[in-house]
């Protein structure tokens, strides 16, 4: 999310209630490259053969719970694996301390709380990493078991979301208890900065697929927002009578990307702080049901077509965080079910495509709010302000550029240098680890932020009404239309044997 | 300045519509038409030359 006008929201938010709260020393969005690029550049120590992040543990689809931890280091494979489970936890816990203070949070609160959320995450993810929820058909023969329910251990982001909605709408004081430490932005964004190199590494193999993916994923937003926007605003003006400072925000926020677009959009209009914020809160719901619902069709549908099902889960659900995600368990879904099909996919393409096409939409946002801005400053409001460019550049959501950053790297780096494509494949497969963790602590933190109850008690039917009628009986289906007029077709490389 | 509750705003709205204006009129429709031309331009030329 563009943070700037997040923090802008903010302190409008506090400076009305009273107390300011203290400056941050850095933005969410800067935390994030900074938290993203340490992990990758440490894990690339390997390419000077000094493994710094093996020990790091990783949970593999289990029947015996004994066996299912393990370093991603074979190099580590005799370190006890609690021990390996603690260093993890400690690892981060020590990199997320530091973004505290930088974000100006009480360490020794985040502390705690973070090692709650961290606990009941990680539980989470051992849970749908269980045999008989996770195995894939050919594993079933090797895991022992006769049955499962295909779900891959990606399941364990949807227990961790259910945790995440129960603590939320049944536990509201634990919710506030624990505050600090949901920051589902932060977590999200970190692990697109890894994603960036894991992608690359993909990418390295498929230069021309990748390049394909970059232009046809361009072609797509561009075309997609310049016709949900009008529609879903006409919608909120006309058939819902909202006044237009509601309207752009709810427009922007269900069409474009959530959260990030509505706070800009709002910021842009000069709205007051309390449209976004409830539109954002609003959005963050609805993205919790579309990631229960979407990657499922996505994976029993579109599993001959993995890019297909990538472009649609970013195109089709709102925010960074639940479109990644759905993008990583449609992945899954789609791999598992392709194999079932005897179509042998390199998988990790569906994920690509689908933070791809979101890194361009976040993009989208800061330009769109800039015409926003001009459109309202000019012909609507006529505050006869000047609209300045460097708004684009404000708006900007800056952990775009770890994640740049890291797949160009590895990219430059594995072309430069192709002895060292196996070392660098390791170590982006040990900052995989760290990647998958954020991802888990995402999805329980958008599950814990997510009180429907409370957002009913506001009267938020009104506006979830506009939603359910464009997402449901528009966005969805012009998105799947877009997704499959430039992806289809456009196939992953197949696994040889 | 209080924090308006949500449920007295859309209260507020349903008694005061504020009618669409001529600029969002042209807003909406050129971002839409622009969207569809858009789209059948960039799927012909993505299929020809991507």
């Amino acid at each position: 999310m563009p943070t700037s006008t997040k923090k802008a929201a903010r302190t409008q938010i506090s400076s009305s209630a009273g107390a300011p709260p203290p400056q941050p020393r850095m933005t969410e969005d800067w935390l994030a490259v900074c938290i993203g690029l340490f992990v990758f550049l440490v894990s690339l120590a390997l390419l000077f053969r000094v493994d710094l992040l093996g020990w790091a543990t990783t949970i593999s689809v289990w029947t015996v719970p004994g066996k299912s931890l393990a370093p991603a280091s074979a190099a580590y494979a005799k370190v006890p694996h609690l021990i390996s489970l603690l260093g993890t936890f400690a690892f981060l816990l020590v990199v997320l301390a530091f973004g505290a203070r930088a974000l100006r949070i009480s360490v020794g609160r985040f502390v705690q709380k973070f090692t709650v959320i961290f606990a009941l995450s990680y539980v989470c993810w051992w849970l749908g990493s269980w045999a008989y929820i996770a195995a894939t058909p050919d594993k079933r023969h090797a895991l022992g078991v006769g049955w499962s329910l295909n779900l891959t251990n990606e399941s364990g982001y949807i227990i961790a979301l259910l945790a995440g909605l129960v603590v939320a709408n049944f536990l509201p004081g634990v919710t506030g208890w624990m505050q600090e430490a949901l920051r589902p932005e932060l977590y999200i964004k970190s692990a697109i900065v890894l994603l960036g190199g894991f992608l690359g590494i993909t990418a390295l193999s498929q230069q021309r697929l990748a390049s394909t993916i970059v232009m046809q994923g361009v072609c797509a937003i561009v075309c997609a927002y310049l016709i949900f926007w009008p529609v879903v605003y006409y919608v909120a003006r006309r058939w819902f009578g909202f006044s237009r400072e509601w309207a752009a925000p709810l427009a922007s926020g269900i069409s474009i990307c959530g959260v990030s677009a509505a706070i800009a959009t709002g910021s842009a209009i000069r709205a007051r702080p309390v449209v976004p914020v409830m539109v954002s809160s609003l959005v963050v719901v609805f993205s919790v049901v579309e990631i229960l619902v979407l990657p499922f069709v996505a994976g029993h549908y579109l599993y001959s077509q993995p890019l297909v099902a990538g472009a649609w889960m970013s195109l089709a659900v709102k925010t960074d965080g639940a479109a990644v995600a759905s993008g990583a368990i449609a992945d899954s879904l789609v791999h598992a079910r392709a194999l079932g099909a005897g179509l042998q996919f390199q998988p990790g393409w569906t994920l690509g495509v689908a933070t791809t096409v979101k890194v361009f939409i976040d993009i989208f946002i800061g330009v769109w709010a800039f015409v926003l801005a001009w459109v309202w400053s000019a012909k609507i409001e006529r505050r006869n302000e000047q609209v300045r460019a460097r708004q684009i550049w404000e708006r900007f959501p800056k952990f775009i550029l770890g994640y740049v950053a890291t797949f160009l790297l590895v990219l430059i780096l594995g072309a430069l240098f192709p002895d060292l494509v196996p070392r660098i494949k390791s170590a982006m497969g040990e900052a995989n680890i760290f990647r998958t963790l954020f991802f888990v602590l995402t999805f329980f933190a958008i599950g814990a932020v997510s009180n429907f109850r409370r957002l009913w008690q506001e009267g938020i039917a009104k506006l979830a009404g506009v939603y359910v009628l464009c997402l449901f009986g528009f966005i969805i289906w012009v998105g799947l239309l877009i997704s499959w007029l430039f992806f289809h077709g456009v196939l992953p490389p197949t696994v040889k044997g | 300045m209080p924090e308006p509750k949500l449920s007295e705003e859309l209260k507020r709205m349903e008694e005061e519509y504020e009618p669409l204006l001529p600029v969002e009129w042209k807003l909406i429709s050129y971002t839409f038409t622009a969207g569809v031309v858009l789209l059948v331009v960039l799927v012909v030329v993505s299929r020809l030359f991507i």
